[in-house]
């Protein structure tokens, strides 16, 4: 079909831009697990339904529960795994119909006024995806993965978060079986507050430890909404 | 009950090993000292894990595995961040050895 006629200039419109190798890959070995009938393409695409609509939701109940329940905190501190199951989330078996983590260590990192936690996985995208759901696109771009472990600082403060020397910035490299989520303090001007005010400030940058939470700061409507309400 | 070789708080320095085959064991932590600051279970190695021996039936190795701190400014030459600053991963026992300080 020829394409010489005037609508101004522009590139063809690609239907897509290709896919990747690891892309081949997962099908690869998707059609040959249905084939050999481990599951089927509805299983299939049940889970992914399901394991792409987790959020955050699940980490910030957990951190809620322990700024007001100092026992919780003690045993969500000695055993996340454990203390996942009493906010509902089963990390060996969430719904029955698996786990969206490849493995299930989960461990909680506490922030405190010497030490500000933060995740990454330089070796891939290692990610605690039962109580934060699915990583950000760019937890998983390289540009992140390598620099967060060299210039960590620096990072940071491209996310608007700054420390002095008297803080330790500790990076945590989940290169093994374990999931990490960093526990954030508890912000000033949430005094009083119900574990669900609370929940609602707890974000997930907050979580990954890339962002401090606020009292007038919720994740639940864009920023120009959380202005008008304050 | 697991036998750890490494007691919490030792200085120990990951070995200089091949960046050849599945370790998962960071070539910039390769000859670096930290100190053991938690234990983790054993688990089977990536090393057999990437070969399908992904349990002890399947003929996969279990290790002891360690978190291992590290100060950034031992990880990096030049570093940029404060003195403070740390890094912490998981190393399985095989990649230790007690910390040779005077590599330093």
């Amino acid at each position: 079909m020829s394409h010489d006629h005037d609508h101004g200039a522009h590139d063809p419109i690609q239907a897509s831009e290709g896919v990747s190798e690891f892309e081949i890959l997962e099908r690869a070995v998707r059609e040959l697990a249905i084939e050999k009938g481990l599951f089927s393409e509805e299983d299939h695409r049940r889970f992914s339904e399901w394991a792409e609509s987790i959020g955050p939701s699940g980490g910030s109940k957990l951190v809620a529960k322990a700024w007001t329940d100092p026992e919780f905190k003690a045993r969500l501190l000695a055993d996340g795994t454990e203390a996942c199951k009493e906010v509902g989330i089963d990390w060996l078996d969430p719904t029955g119909v698996g786990t969206p983590s490849d493995y299930t260590y989960f461990y909680v990192l506490e922030n405190t006024p010497e030490v500000h936690n933060v995740i990454v996985c330089t070796l891939c995208s290692c990610y605690p995806r039962p109580v934060l759901g699915m990583s950000p696109d760019w937890y998983r771009t390289p540009n992140y993965r390598r620099r967060l472990v060299r210039w960590p600082r620096e990072v940071l403060a491209e996310f608007g978060l700054h420390f002095g020397p008297d803080v330790e910035v500790r990076v945590h490299d989940s290169n093994q079986k374990s999931r990490f989520m960093v526990m954030p303090m508890r912000p000033e001007g949430t005094e009083g507050w119900t574990e669900e005010q609370l929940e609602a400030i707890v974000t997930r940058d907050t979580m990954i430890g890339v962002a401090l939470p606020h009292a007038d700061w919720t994740a639940s409507g864009p920023p120009s909404a959380a202005k008008a309400n304050s | 009950m697991t036998e750890y070789k490494y007691a919490i708080g030792d200085r120990v320095t990951v070995r200089d090993g091949t960046t050849l085959f599945h370790t998962r064991t960071q070539a910039f932590t390769r000859g670096k000292s930290g100190v053991v600051v938690e234990y983790r279970p054993e688990w089977v190695i990536p090393e057999d894990e990437a070969w399908g021996r992904d349990d002890a039936e399947r003929g996969g190795r279990y290790e002891p595995f360690y978190v291992v701190r590290f100060l950034q400014k031992d990880l990096w030459p030049n570093y940029t961040g404060f003195d403070v600053d740390t890094l912490e991963t998981e190393v399985s026992e095989h990649w230790l050895e007690p910390a040779k300080e005077e590599q330093k």
